[in-house]
């Protein structure tokens, strides 16, 4: 037998700097500040905005499997993520008493739910054409959000439902103190759904990174060659837009439980959620999966702080009257602030970065030009 | 009922396509005998790429049937006849440009291996995938490049790619149209060397379509002629060298040589 491959070469020193890069402690880092943000900033405020960022940053990943992975622009994503919602809240708020099972079965049905609906939809819109699927979703969408409106009786209409976590997810629940920080039901809540997002976020990780993912990125890049390889396009698509629906509905669901209440304009609004979420994965970058992060983070923080800046800056300068005009339009900022961002991460900021990374090493001339980093995912224009 | 023909792994009766009133491919009828590399010429438009397309399943025949080991395959979609061992090249470039070279390659292994639905496990826990699509390469000497972008390959190394994609599909047959089409003269040899070695393993049929009659008289077992759709001539090089009806054709149809 001959040595070990280049390519097995290239594996074992990935495999070395896995642990020792730096993209591995920003990870690290990043978890810890998340674990920690009910301990370090208790105030309901930044907890919200945490949690906002981490169903937000999921949800985009599970966005960014249709479109960065598979190639499939959908306007329904929003829908899918306020059946999830809907779907928690008629189990333990309108036609059922806050239990765990009910809890659970929640879950259950958004995902039957979604799956059945993305299904149909993808056997309707794929085969003709998957710019179909685009129009399809939106047109789907709307509809969702008139039928949730106007079936007062079903959905509880414009008002919505309030819906009552079990147990320990229960607002009045509180364990006392423990070390300084005050156990609730909020506190539980908010750690449940960390980890529920974190095991979503590991589950599109490894499908993007199974044999099927790498399929559909080679569809994604030429559809008649994997055809000619002797794969079934049309199943592969189906799979993955299905799969990046239940992963929004559970999402959705997940949501529902953090904010305690669904309505049809913040649950299935096409402009409300569909808008961020595209917003967040320009921001972000596509076909990265951690580009939601960013995304999420950015957009978040910006809506939450930027009207308190304002006031902060108006409070500091009481008399700069040209400078109160501007910050009074502060979503002018804001898309100032977007553009900024577009110009200067035009493939997102992940995939910009990863990008640059790439071109660093392989200026290096220590690596030889046949062993440098194989393009990532996320390096697609 | 088909008489089965024995000894043949491919066979075409009468084949046929017509679009509109144009006959593309006329009453065809090509034996083509296992582990021989047969070529298949003729002057431009004479129909070679649409025998293929016939052949492969691209196309619908207007009549004839198609014979592979002497089942009746006329029916079957392109899909089906690449997962009963054709595999098929393509006149214009056909590969993934934004995947890596040796990922090209690995999603070919992973097709034929039928592992493409799992989506469970890394796809680098398949042991043995990602070194089978390197030592394709390295057959098809493209292996110093495993890790560029394949849209960074040179058109040359494209064609070498697009043949190590095939040959990870494992085909009992290798349909190649115009391997060295659009390359450089400099490139033209090692794809020649290529094509040599494939048939000294002497474990595939090979269909070939070039106009570089150099190359063509020097890798094929036997050729056969095209002319307006219909075949004209069949037989060892030495034959069709000598063949008056071809020597018109290519005289006459003012053929691009190599
Ligand atoms: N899909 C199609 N629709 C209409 N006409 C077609 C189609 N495909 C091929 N033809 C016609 O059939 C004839 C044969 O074309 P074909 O591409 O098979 O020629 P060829 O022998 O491969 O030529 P070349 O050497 O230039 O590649 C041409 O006249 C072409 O215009
Ligand atoms: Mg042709």
């Amino acid at each position: 037998m001959a040595g070990p491959t280049p390519v097995q070469i290239f594996h074992e020193e990935e495999k070395k700097r896995q642990y020792r890069s730096g993209t591995f402690f920003l990870k690290v880092g990043l978890l810890l500040l998340f674990l920690l943000v009910p301990v370090l900033f208790p105030a309901f405020k930044t907890i919200d905005l945490a949690m906002q960022i981490v169903l937000f940053a999921v949800l985009v990943a599970s966005f960014d499997i249709l479109l960065g992975y598979t190639g499939i622009l959908s306007f329904g994503h929003g829908m899918f993520f306020g059946i999830g919602a809907y779907c928690v809240a008629f189990l333990i708020g309108k036609y059922g008493m806050p239990s765990y099972t009910n809890l659970a079965l929640g879950f259950l049905i958004a995902a039957i739910v979604s799956a059945a609906l993305a299904l149909l939809i993808s056997f309707l819109t794929l085969r003709v054409k998957t710019i179909f699927f685009a129009m399809i979703t939106l047109a789907i969408a709307e509809l969702a959000i008139i039928l949730a409106t106007k079936l007062t009786g079903f959905t509880g209409g414009e008002d919505g439902i309030s819906l009552n976590t079990p147990g320990i997810f229960a607002v009045s629940f509180n364990m006392g103190d423990f070390m300084g920080l005050e156990i609730t039901g909020r506190v539980f809540t908010y750690y449940f759904i960390l980890f529920s997002c974190i095991a979503l976020f590991l589950i599109m990780l490894r499908f993007t990174r199974s044999p099927l993912g790498r399929v559909l990125q080679a569809i994604r890049d030429n559809v008649q060659r994997a055809e000619a390889l002797g794969y079934n396009t049309f199943l592969y698509q189906s799979i993955s837009i299905t799969f990046g629906c239940i992963m929004a509905a559970l999402i959705g669901g997940l949501y529902a439980m953090w904010v305690g209440y669904v309505n049809p304009e913040s649950s299935l609004g096409v402009l409300t959620i569909m808008l961020d979420v595209l917003l967040m994965v320009i921001i972000g970058g596509m076909g990265t999966l951690y580009g939601g992060i960013i995304g999420a983070a950015f957009l978040k923080i910006t809506q939450t702080f930027l009207p308190d800046l304002q006031h902060l800056a108006m409070d500091l300068f009481p008399h700069a009257q040209l400078l109160h005009n501007v910050l009074e339009r502060w979503l002018l900022l804001f898309g100032i602030l977007f553009i900024l961002v577009v110009i200067f991460f035009p493939k997102g900021v992940i995939g910009s970065v990863n990008e640059y990374l790439l071109q660093r090493k392989m200026a290096k001339p220590t690596i030889s030009p046949s062993s440098f980093t194989p393009t990532p995912p996320g390096n697609r224009p | 009922m088909i008489e089965k023909t024995p000894d043949l792994i491919m066979e075409t009766r009468d084949l046929t396509i017509r679009f509109g009133g144009h006959v593309a491919v006329d009453h065809v009828n090509l034996l083509v005998e296992p582990f021989v590399l047969k070529s298949i010429i003729g002057p431009n438009g004479a129909g070679k790429t649409t025998l293929f397309n016939l052949m492969t399943g691209q196309y619908k025949p207007s009549e004839g049937r198609v014979l592979l080991k002497g089942n009746d395959i006329t029916h079957l979609s392109a899909v089906q006849r690449t997962r009963l061992g054709m595999g098929r090249s393509f006149q214009l470039t056909n590969i993934f440009p934004v995947l890596t070279v040796l990922e090209n390659v690995r999603v070919a292994i992973q097709s034929r291996k039928s592992i493409g639905l799992n989506f469970w496990r890394n796809y680098l826990h398949f042991p043995g995938l990602e070194e089978e699509a390197y030592s394709i390469l390295e057959d098809v000497l493209l292996d110093k490049k495993w890790a560029s972008p394949a849209s960074s390959l040179t058109h040359g190394e494209q064609r070498k790619l697009e043949i190590a994609i095939l040959l990870a599909l494992e085909p009992e047959i290798l349909f190649l149209d115009e391997p060295t089409a659009g390359m450089s003269q400099e490139e033209v040899p090692a794809i020649l060397e290529i094509l040599q070695r494939i048939k000294d393993a002497k474990d595939r049929t090979m269909l070939l379509v070039e106009h570089k009659m150099d190359m063509i008289m020097t890798l094929s077992d036997t050729i056969a002629v095209l002319q307006d759709g219909k075949l004209i001539a069949e037989g060892d090089p030495e034959e069709i060298r000598k063949n008056k009806a071809v020597q018109e054709a290519y005289l006459g149809g003012g053929a691009r040589r190599g």
